[in-house]
């Protein structure tokens, strides 16, 4: 049996619904040892900015159970040089290029965008609206849902592209930011981003990361990930989602997509096993297979909820 | 180029409680491993340690006549002492040769270079003091720790070596001169002797002193240095040490040998 993995996020197709995550996949050509760029659904490359970004001084990361925490600061090439110098090889390779971008200020957001404007070889633009680790920009438009519409109809004018909103899980409901995203003119949203969190070296007393609090990432956040794919999934039925937060495995990627995901990016795992992503595509078509899916997009959205009791009782 | 393999442990040697070398077979990376490069290991069962871990490539040998490479480890968290516990034969996940080794090619025969390791930092180095050896490349070795027990005697070291010194110290005097290995390389090169380059691995505090006293010698230096990172090729940016020209250096693709020039040790 031929199973169809390819998958729709409005007009962003891609060949199968596995993506990376941006900040966990470099440029893309710093994997392509390791794996057919080729192959990949698409590629969300590292945040870019208006001007190259040198990031925060470290310590920058540190690990914790079934994750890591990270303060990278955005450092970024910036997206004049992405723009010449590492698009055009990504395109040789194949790639299905996502640019994810970000700015200080919506200004800078939508100058960025500018620059990309139409340009037919990128796939879509990622709004970057929940990074945890500057001081500025990043997370106060994914934390305030007024400043996240006014950002996303700014830019949305300056390209015709496909426009993804990443989202920040830190906030009390997911669903009011996506809906504000989605009011803006979002045509597919992302989520999550990083869980901010603190870890203390207790000899020192110090936080083991220089920003004092980091993203947190890795198989540690995929249930909140999936529930909040879930809840965005029942509010907003008709908005393409990408799923992403821990996804290691086959199980996690159908885990995401039975949830409501219409694809997913693979983040942190690819930091323990560059080959990650290749290994993934060719696991879920045995996956479809073995179960009789012809097409993967079936898939989407297809949990199966209990009712839940009115009221507990003694 | 870099591979990303299973590779079955061929032998742990255990030195003391925290001190072993885990042998590795060799795969595609043994051979292709310089001096000062790095493998990325997967110890454990995925979620603790999450990362792998990185480890200098310490020498390129053989056991019980199967080719392989070695790790020299100790034992200080989660990661390493999950690799301490393989049994032989387990096939783990590396991910190599990795970064920038150190700068050997444009040696001649009558340079003399000093090895300086500090602890578990003698690991790259006893790769380069083989490759060394090889080539006819006269070479000091300066080695400190805490006490004996963080210095790690290793007789194939003195063999490589030749004819040359091995110098210990220890800060409490348990073994060579009492006082920091910087101390022992500053009184060789006060003595007059020369050398083309300094290579080292060890603690911060002994590359930040041994930085400054290169600096004021004139003497080049090439540092193995160690950052926590995430991946070991470039994409995390996790290991950046900040740099004299302002910029971040990321450690595991424009290093893990770099000079010491290279850094701003003041804000280390």
């Amino acid at each position: 049996m031929s199973v169809d993995l390819s998958v729709h996020l409005g007009r962003l197709r891609l060949r199968n619904p596995i993506a990376t995550a941006s900040g966990t996949f470099g440029y893309g050509l710093e994997f392509a040892e390791f794996v057919d760029l080729g192959a990949i659904g698409a590629i969300s490359v590292k945040g870019l900015s208006l001007r190259p970004c040198l990031g925060n001084p470290p310590p920058r990361i540190c690990e914790t159970d079934a994750g890591m925490l990270n303060a990278i600061g955005l450092q970024n090439v910036g997206i004049d040089e992405f723009l010449d110098g590492k698009l055009p090889k990504l395109v040789e390779k194949g790639a299905t290029v996502i640019a994810n971008v970000w700015g200080d200020t919506e200004a800078e957001y939508r100058a960025v965008v500018e620059r990309i404007g139409d340009d037919p070889r990128v796939a879509a633009v990622e709004l970057n609206v929940s990074c945890p680790n500057v001081v500025k920009g990043g997370m106060v438009f994914g934390n305030d849902p007024a400043a996240l519409h006014a950002l996303v109809a700014a830019v949305r004018s300056a390209t015709r592209l496909p426009l993804v909103v990443k989202l920040s899980p830190n906030v009390t409901d997911i669903v009011t930011a996506a809906r504000a995203a989605v009011d803006g003119g979002a045509d597919v949203l992302s989520l999550i981003n990083t869980l901010v969190g603190l870890s203390i070296d207790v000899e020192t007393r110090e936080p083991k990361i220089g920003f004092t609090t980091g993203g947190l990432s890795g198989p540690a956040i995929r249930p909140v990930a999936l529930r909040m794919v879930w809840e965005v999934r029942k509010a907003l039925p008709n908005v393409p989602i990408f799923g992403i937060g821990g996804i290691e495995t086959v199980e996690h990627v159908l885990e995401f997509l039975i949830a409501g995901a219409n694809a997913v990016q693979v983040g942190t795992a690819n930091f323990r096993d560059p080959g990650v992503c290749g290994r993934l595509v060719r696991d879920l078509e045995v996956w479809c297979e073995r179960h009789g899916v012809a097409r993967v997009a079936e898939l989407s959205g297809t949990l199966k909820t209990r009712p839940r009791p009115e009221k507990a009782y003694a | 180029m870099v591979v990303n393999e299973a590779l079955r442990i061929l032998r742990t040697v255990r030195y003391d409680a925290a001190h072993f070398s885990v042998f590795l077979q060799a795969g595609s990376i043994a051979a292709a491993a310089k001096p000062g490069q790095f493998v990325m290991v997967q110890a454990g069962d995925g979620l603790r340690p999450y990362l792998r871990r990185a480890f200098s490539v310490a020498d390129v040998t053989t056991v019980a006549g199967v080719p392989g490479f070695e790790l020299v480890v100790r034992a200080v968290g989660v990661g390493t002492e999950a690799l301490g516990r393989f049994a032989e034969g387990t096939p783990i996940p590396v991910l190599g040769p990795l970064g920038v080794p150190f700068p050997l090619d444009d040696l001649k025969q009558t340079d003399r270079v000093a090895l300086v390791a500090g602890g578990i930092g003698l690991a790259p180095l006893v790769l380069l003091s083989r490759r060394l050896a090889e080539r006819g490349i006269p070479a000091d070795l300066f080695y400190g720790g805490r006490n004996e027990s963080e210095v790690l005697k290793r007789p194939d070291f003195e063999r490589f070596l030749g004819a040359h010194r091995c110098r210990y110290a220890t800060d409490d005097g348990s073994l060579g001169k009492k006082g920091r290995v910087t101390d022992i390389l500053g009184s060789a090169l006060e003595a007059g002797t020369s050398y083309r380059r300094v290579y080292a691995c060890g603690p911060l505090p002994m590359f930040r002193t041994l930085a400054a006293m290169l600096e004021a010698a004139g003497v080049e230096g090439s540092f193995a240095l160690e950052s926590e990172m995430a991946c070991g090729f470039g994409v995390c940016l996790g290991c950046v040490l900040p740099g004299r020209d302002g910029r971040f250096h990321t450690i595991c693709t424009e290093g893990p040998c770099l000079p010491p020039t290279a850094i701003d040790w003041s804000r280390v």
